[in-house]
């Protein structure tokens, strides 16, 4: 009895902590959102309005480019550099685990400036620039999944039975290596999109126009729409990423249930 | 320093949503006394174990210590020492603060903390590595200061969750043999549980034997080899051959040519009925032969010998001798097949 | 776990690369660290050498002075304040989530819980501000009914766009971050600890002072100080949430190389920048200090 007693007090404190911190304001954004005009009644007008402002879809798109593009080559940068680590390179582990930190670490607006004294013209004239300053933000968080995907499968067995085989590394790699560890790279895509789709410091100080920048300016116009359009960016990011974790963790808990099925038959 | 202590569970049931853990589990501890719960993964000797160390709760029955009710008092309150099977030393801690960990609880001086933690090193040959961290430990170490851990509080029933399971082979027969030597020392009531049967029958004074929940005999390791009162305590004790065979008539069995009885422990089976009759590897008698049943293997074993043998059946007829008399069979020689018992246990096919 | 296992063709992987006296990179990791080296090492260079210039391009440590009394260091300490606070308020609500999902969450929820700390993580910048502004802004509904209650908290001062305003959105994302940093130490603490604990007679309390806290403190200040660093440069919020009333160094810095001012400040620019990534290297330093003490006891 004395443990429900502490274990109730615990998850009702937490819960109306997170009440107040997230669900308010986040349900105030979303009724403020549906807000008519002149204050009278509710209604989708201002979702209306921001989808029919003119660059929505350009600046959307251009976002939805450029987050995919980071997400691409973060994957192509990192899952072979992970892999390796894991694999036969154990000792540059602490060194890279390190500069994967530092993003974190780096005020983004020291490394703006420093992309303006850095980068050469032919660079920061294209807007792709940002992709592979996308990729450095996202190091941290990708650099993370990934390693933690690789450690929970016996990479280095699964690589020597396959080579021992006879296949070759690029076969290894498309064959065993990467369908083991889908679930940690497809995170890792997809903390790259998400960062490259919502960032705004790196994008605003080297003056480029994305979704988030053009949001700004957008807002300025029309304070209610704008509310509308920051909610639904919050809750079309929110469904997205528990979709995935429900789809990840239902094969995640059927593998489970295979295993003790096993277990008792044993 | 004997602490005899009698532990007595009586009906005790537990079960965790639909399945049933332990169903009217009842044991008698005699003070001093060292039993082990054995059983397959899921048979209900850690949850047995789990509940009188207070770890879990108990759907219905009792636990007395002593004449205590001990599910009546909160799991720090029971006066009981818990070895885990790995991982349980306070990583933060030295050797000689973990040991010290229950005294400080107790409120016991910093002199006499300080004397138990040299006695139980003592007690575990360990006293080098008073100032040491358990990750500067090999695995056997820190079981044995786990078991210095529990003893230190001179505990009133000693509890061991398969505190080898973690060990290498040889480590662990060595510590299996220090835990007997210290229990025995120290004369503490202990409940031992493990799925390995060499460990139970090698130090228990008595061993229970577990399936489902449920415990299916409880006696000492000789009788529970020689008389086991089950099909399954035949086949989980020791090793068994599985020959397939016919019943005769009722209390009769064919098995290889020899007509046995039935032992009174068997399965119920019908006349016609096949079978399988269990047979101890030393009761397989072996004669050179012209012709029939051949040697397909013969592993060295040290003092023993288990010859293995195909006799036209799925599976090979193992049969233990002397690695002496062994040395006469070769492989591929044929041999005759003798059972040299009266009576044979028979389970369902 | 220190085995050699050795894979196939790794030796000559190793040959390969760029050796150096002291050091080599094997080949495999060469786009890595060209990659690293070329889009994060060398800007931080870049801005360092500039903070070293004079506009008319002399080497000097004048760029420095200004950081040192006035407006700069004011932004500065303004900014570090800001990260204190609310890492401070972020690690207590995110730890005490991180324990409630870590000790009373089934799998499926907790996969959830994870996602949307992620998203929450890493939300900012407008669109946070704007949904902090219609839940706490003068025309929200809960002001509104607040003050229909008789609570009027406008009167009292109390805007969005302040430093408390601030430190109530950052919130917003500091704790789910510490939920996302701190939540796999708790899961270091292995429930056999708590029952040997237990079965030795000692008390909650007990396991909690000699082995639960001494054990995940370290761990706690290294999720502490990454939140800081995040708090002390945030950006894109800051941004929103002020009109030029709150002193910030990002936004400081974000202003002088906006061009908005005379280009003899853009080597200012610099040299806060740099000021800015050293009072990080504090907070990282005390990270990687704070790693290396969680990992101790740990074979």
């Amino acid at each position: 009895m004395k443990i429900n007693l502490t274990k109730y007090s615990l998850v009702g404190i937490a819960t109306l902590l997170a009440l107040i911190i997230f669900v308010v304001p986040y349900s105030a954004s979303i009724e403020y959102s549906l807000r008519g005009n002149f204050g009278k009644g509710h209604n989708l007008t201002n979702y209306y309005w921001f989808i029919h402002q003119d660059g929505f879809l350009s600046h959307l798109s251009l976002s939805l480019e450029l987050g995919l593009l980071a997400g691409i080559l973060n994957l192509l940068l990192m899952v072979p550099t992970a892999t390796m680590l894991h694999l036969s390179l154990q000792r540059y582990k602490p060194i890279v685990d390190f500069i994967c930190i530092l993003p974190l670490m780096i005020p983004v607006v020291s490394l703006a400036v420093g992309a303006e004294y850095s980068m050469p013209s032919f660079i920061q004239n294209s807007q792709f620039e940002l992709v592979f300053f996308f990729v450095i933000l996202a190091l941290p968080f990708t650099f993370r999944v990934l390693d933690s995907a690789l450690s929970a499968v016996p990479l280095k067995t699964l690589v020597e039975a396959s080579r021992s085989l006879g296949a070759s590394w690029p076969s290894t790699i498309i064959r065993v290596v990467l369908p083991a560890t889908r679930g940690g790279i497809s995170s890792a895509f997809f903390l790259s999109f998400a960062l490259g789709i919502g960032e705004y410091t790196m994008t605003s100080l080297l003056h480029w126009e994305t979704f988030t920048t053009w949001t700004v300016v957008i807002s300025q116009q029309n304070l209610l729409g704008s509310i509308a359009l920051s909610t639904f960016s919050f809750l079309f990011a929110v469904a997205l990423l528990v979709v995935i974790a429900i789809a990840t963790s239902r094969r995640k808990i059927r593998k489970n249930s295979e295993i003790q099925l096993v277990e008792e038959t044993v | 320093m004997s602490k005899g202590s009698e532990l007595v569970i009586t009906g005790i049931s537990r079960s965790f949503g639909a399945v049933r853990a332990l169903d009217q589990f009842s044991l008698t501890i005699t003070p001093g006394e060292l039993v082990c719960l054995l059983g397959p993964s899921g048979c209900g000797k850690t949850t047995a174990l789990r509940i009188v160390a207070g770890l879990e709760k108990a759907d219905s029955g009792s636990v007395f210590l002593d004449g205590e009710d001990l599910l009546a008092k909160d799991a720090a309150q029971r006066d009981i020492g818990m070895v885990f099977q790995s991982y349980s030393l306070f990583p933060n801690m030295t050797v000689a603060e973990n040991i010290s960990y229950g005294l400080k609880v107790r409120k016991h001086s910093k002199q006499k903390i300080s004397q138990r933690v040299d006695e139980m090193l003592e007690l575990v040959s360990l006293q080098s590595k008073i100032n040491n961290f358990p990750h500067q430990l090999s695995g056997g170490q820190q079981q044995r200061v786990a078991l210095a851990r529990a003893l230190a509080i001179e505990p009133r029933v000693l509890l061991l969750d398969e505190p080898l399971s973690a060990l290498d082979a040889q480590v662990r027969t060595q510590i299996r043999d220090e835990i007997r030597r210290i229990q025995l020392e120290s004369g503490t009531t202990t409940l031992f549980v493990t799925h390995d049967q060499e460990e139970a029958m090698a130090i228990s004074d008595r061993v229970g034997v577990m399936q489902h929940g449920r415990l299916e005999q409880i006696d000492s390791p000789n009788t529970l080899y020689n008389k086991p009162a089950t099909t399954f305590v035949a086949g989980f004790v020791g090793i068994t051959n599985y020959i397939p065979s016919v019943v005769e008539s009722k209390g009769e069995v064919q098995v290889l040519g020899q007509l046995l009885d039935i032992s009174e422990h068997s399965q119920a089976v019908k006349k016609g009925e096949e079978v399988r009759a269990m047979v101890r590897p030393e009761s397989i008698q072996i004669e050179k032969a012209s012709h029939g049943p051949t040697v397909i293997t013969k592993p060295f074993l040290g003092p023993m010998t288990r010859i293995g043998i195909d006799a036209g059946l799925k599976d090979l007829i193992y049969a233990e001798l002397s690695s002496k008399d062994a040395k006469k069979f070769e492989m591929g020689d044929h041999v005759t097949v003798t059972i040299k018992t009266d009576s044979v246990m028979v389970s369902h096919a | 776990m220190n085995q050699r296992t050795v894979v196939p063709g790794s030796e000559k992987v190793r040959e390969l690369g760029i050796s150096g006296r002291k050091f080599s990179i094997p080949l495999p990791l060469l786009p890595f660290f060209i990659f690293v080296g070329y889009f994060l090492a060398w800007p931080i260079t870049k801005v360092f050498i500039a903070s070293l210039k004079s506009n008319d391009n002399k080497w000097t440590l004048s760029n420095y002075g200004p950081l040192l009394h006035g407006v700069y260091l004011h932004s500065f300490i303004v900014s570090i304040k800001i990260g204190l606070i609310t890492a401070l308020l972020g690690s207590i609500f995110g730890g005490l989530f991180a324990f409630v999902i870590d000790s009373y969450a089934g799998p499926r929820l907790t996969s959830v819980l994870d996602s949307i700390s992620a998203v929450f993580a890493n939300s900012g910048g407008v669109p946070l501000a704007f949904t902090f502004l219609a839940s706490f802004g003068a025309n929200a509904g809960l002001i509104k009914l607040l003050k229909r209650w008789g609570w009027d908290l406008y009167a009292e001062g109390f805007s969005i766009f302040s430093f408390t305003g601030i430190c109530l959105v950052y919130i917003f994302f500091q704790a789910p971050l510490m939920v996302l940093v701190f939540k796999p130490a708790l899961k270091g603490l292995r429930k056999e600890w708590r029952e040997a604990s237990t079965s030795l007679g000692g008390s909650n309390a007990m396991y909690l002072r000699k082995i639960a806290i001494p054990i995940l403190f370290p761990s706690f200040v290294g999720s502490f100080l990454l939140l800081f660093a995040g708090g002390f440069s945030a950006f894109a919020t800051a941004s929103a949430l002020t009109v030029g009333n709150v002193p910030l160094i990002p936004l400081v810095i974000g202003n002088l190389i906006n061009g908005n001012v005379i280009s003899n400040k853009t080597h200012l620019g610099a040299s806060l920048a740099i000021g800015a990534i050293v009072i990080a290297f504090f907070a990282m330093s005390g990270y990687v200090w704070a790693q290396r003490k969680s990992t101790q006891w740990r074979k």
